[in-house]
């Protein structure tokens, strides 16, 4: 192809089209970006997908679900009590495996815990009950509660698993 | 590079990896092995379960069985095969390690699960020990992948009544399973070096002529084992000196009894059990049996199994069992006080043998150990029992202290009987947890041992080793000629020695292949090679049979050529018994088992 008609064809292809036809760009050594398609939509974990995760696992680990979701204004102390021992050490045995619980002030209860005078303390971390002054600092006070604090949650990769279902229905084949 | 040492005990329900790192001290360590613990969740635990569960194609979420090593694998190993397969029996393998020893089913052959549904495809427990050792050598390449376990030096722990076939199989599984050269050691034995390795100051708890008994209760098998102190240039030595029978009877079975006990009470009151919730129970008879059987118990321990569906108060089951009947079920069951001339019942066997475990058909164990000892006397000519000065209890089970209190005492009567001293009893200085650890443990410090580091039980094969000869009397019409035995491999030939037997000549027809009939006997110690032996008696067991075949040679096509050979037997270094035909001219030709006859038994 001559060079005119090169220069016929881009002129044009550019004003109308807004881009080299194809052909030209190849041979001049250019490649044309095509448009990307868009990628399909990628399953990020959701901020929920981490919850619904625990409550699977304290339902098959210990059926908490279950336990919590029954009326069990009918039964007495004794039965709720002997079907709670093993759920309580069940429960506890898969949370202690996926978070780890520390408490916030690692004092004695009952006692009095120092607290920084010069400024009010994190409301994250430390409510303050009673009489407190209203500048909202205080030297000290009684810890009532050691409070509950993370520092590592491990839980596995949920994968294909469908976090929305807690537990799937079980049907035995005789 | 090889810098471990490493010890796996492959048990009949737990398996575990202990090792020594060389470059270092010489501490054993335990090795946490990654494995699935639920759909989707890898966790690292000491004990992998020995449970293969089949999973079908889409009984889990897509990814959900992947491991660090292997995104699909075929099988689940592990805690989540022991989890599913209480949901779904039908497709787990279990106590696979039990099969190895099976004389009436081919370990080779595709046989579990054995209520496997059509259409699954089931596994041979040769493929299930492998996969076990498959996974255990997987996930430690994982970790060490710049000292892989093929190059390390590897025990692997049998019980001691493990025969020739069984050892070997045990061997080709972790051949099969790409080790290298593996070395099999005796599960008391290394429960003993355990021992040793926990008390540094061992030598001062034992003395020269000492008599050590050791008594393994597994969760599927019992084992026991005696081992002499000798001394030798002033340094004392440990030899062991016999081994029991191979008793299919473990803690599992106890804690069953207990469970089918309970679900036996709750049925009168027409509670009825599923598979899931007599599993639950089930744990919790094991709960209630070391709780009930430890020093500090109360009188009872409650049992609660939760309704199944979303009732769980609603259809909650209480009971409880009090420990009166632990006592009365598992110690008097089980142990009770026998006499030391007691022997186990034998069932009698029906004309057909079904395809199955031999489960001990006796459940005392304590005629077990009289049996066991009365054997072992047998050969030193005294009579009565054999007297062991010590006694070492290795096993989960013994986590329940009552047990090993009525063992340690109906022994203490056996030698008050016999006039002999009171035994003691070694202390294991350790963890009650550690108890599940002790064979791994004690076949990693076995290897410090043989690097001539530590003390070292001589041993050798402990059975004699017979070929079966057809005598030459004239038969009576239907019935087989009788047989007699030759000793092939005397009680005790050690690793790296050879016997010979050149004055018997057996005449063996080239391209064909020829078959020995093979039997063994724990109590007959005093027969040397070349004895032959008229009547095969109780005391015998028949092994499968081995055979060999010596290939036509080129030059000589015709065949029908006739060689005579000689039988020569040696221990290798691993401790592998082989039997060889050594022709006039040196030739030689290795005897196999033949795994494929065993169930003609």
């Amino acid at each position: 192809m001559s060079r005119i008609a090169f220069a016929f064809r881009s002129f044009f292809s550019i004003l109308f089209g807004g881009s080299l036809p194809e052909d030209i760009a190849r041979e001049f050594g250019y490649t044309k970006i095509k448009p990307v398609a868009a990628a399909p939509p990628i399953d990020l974990p959701k901020p929920s997908d981490g919850a619904l995760q625990m409550l699977s696992i304290l339902q098959r680990d210990s059926r908490l679900i279950d336990f919590l979701m029954e009326d069990v204004a009918g039964y007495s102390d004794d039965q709720i009590g002997a079907a709670v021992r093993n759920l309580h050490s069940d429960c506890r045995n898969s949370l202690t495996r996926h978070v780890t619980l520390t408490p916030v002030i690692d004092g004695v209860e009952g006692t009095y815990q120092k607290l920084d005078a010069a400024k009010a303390p994190d409301p994250n971390r430390i409510k303050l009950l009673g009489n407190v002054p209203a500048s909202g600092k205080a030297p000290g006070g009684t810890l009532r509660h050691r409070g509950w604090a993370v520092s590592a949650v491990t839980l596995p990769p949920v994968g294909k698993q469908d976090v929305k279902v807690i537990a799937p229905a079980e049907i035995e084949i005789e | 590079m090889q810098q471990y040492i490493i010890g796996i005990d492959l048990g009949t329900t737990n398996s575990a990896l202990a090792f020594v790192d060389t470059t270092r001290d010489e501490a054993v360590n335990l090795f946490s092995i990654p494995q699935l613990v639920n759909p989707g969740e890898v966790a690292a635990e000491t004990l992998l379960p020995s449970s293969l569960y089949i999973p079908g194609p889409s009984e889990f979420v897509e990814g959900a069985l992947a491991l660090p090593w292997n995104e699909q694998p075929p099988y689940i190993i592990g805690r989540l095969a022991q989890k599913r397969g209480v949901e779904n029996a039908t497709r787990l393998v279990s106590s696979a390690k039990s099969w190895l020893s099976s004389q009436n089913a081919d370990p080779a052959q595709p046989l579990l699960p054995l209520a496997a549904p059509e259409g699954v495809t089931k596994v041979s427990p040769l493929e299930a020990s492998r996969q076990y050792l498959l996974h255990l050598k997987s996930a430690w390449d994982q970790e060490h992948s710049e000292a892989k376990l093929e190059q390390q030096i590897v025990f692997i722990t049998v019980p001691a009544s493990f025969d020739a076939a069984a050892r070997e199989l045990t061997q080709r599984a972790a051949k099969l399973a790409g080790y290298g050269d593996v070395t099999v050691l005796e599960e008391p034995q290394a429960a003993f070096y355990a021992w040793i390795a926990r008390n540094p100051n061992w030598r001062e708890q034992v003395n020269p002529g000492d008599l050590i008994l050791v008594v393994d209760i597994g969760g599927g098998t019992t084992d026991f084992t005696l081992i002499a102190v000798t001394e030798k240039g002033g340094e004392l030595q440990l030899e062991r000196v016999a081994v029991g029978e191979h008793i299919l009877l473990g803690g599992d079975n106890m804690d069953l009894a207990l469970a089918r006990h309970v679900e036996r009470e709750l049925a009168e009151k027409n509670a009825k059990l599923d598979a899931v919730q007599f599993h639950a129970l089930w744990q919790q008879c094991r709960a209630a049996k070391e709780k009930l059987l430890s020093p500090e118990a109360g009188n009872e321990f409650p049992i609660a199994i939760l309704g199944r569906g979303t009732g769980l108060i609603g259809g909650s089951i209480r009971t409880k069992v009090t420990r009166k009947e632990v006592r009365s079920l598992l110690i008097e069951g089980f142990f009770p006080e026998a006499a030391p001339d007691a022997a186990p019942q034998k069932q009698k066997r029906a004309g057909l043998l079904e395809v199955g475990l031999n489960y001990a058909s006796d459940p005392a164990v304590t005629k077990h150990l009289a049996q066991f000892l009365r054997q072992a006397a047998k050969n030193t000519g005294e009579g009565g029992i054999a007297k062991p000065t010590h006694l070492l209890f290795n096993g989960g089970v013994l986590q329940a202290a009552a047990i090993e209190e009525r063992v340690a005492e109906v022994l203490q009567n056996w030698l008050a009987e016999a006039g002999a001293p009171r035994l003691t009893v070694l202390e294991n200085e350790t963890k009650q947890s550690d108890l599940m650890h002790s064979v791994a443990h004690g076949a990693a410090y076995y290897g410090l041992a043989r690097a001539g580091k530590g003390v070292r039980i001589r041993g050798g094969v402990p059975r004699t080793y017979y070929v079966g000869i057809e005598s030459t009397m004239p038969a009576v019409p239907g019935m087989a000629a009788p047989m007699k035995a030759l000793t092939v491999v005397p009680f005790g030939l050690e690793e790296g020695s050879k016997v010979e037997l050149p004055l018997r000549k057996f005449a063996l027809v080239v391209g064909e292949p020829a078959e020995f009939r093979f039997f063994s006997s724990l109590s007959r110690k005093t027969d040397v090679p070349g004895t032959m032996i008229d009547e095969i008696s109780d005391d015998f067991e028949e092994l499968a049979p081995i055979e060999v075949f010596l290939p036509a040679q080129e030059e000589n096509e015709r065949g029908e050529e006739i060689v005579p050979v000689t039988l020569e037997s040696n221990v290798t270094e691993t401790g592998m018994l082989e039997l060889w035909c050594v022709a006039n001219d040196g030739r030689r030709w290795k005897l196999e088992f033949n795994v494929r006859e065993r169930h003609a038994a």
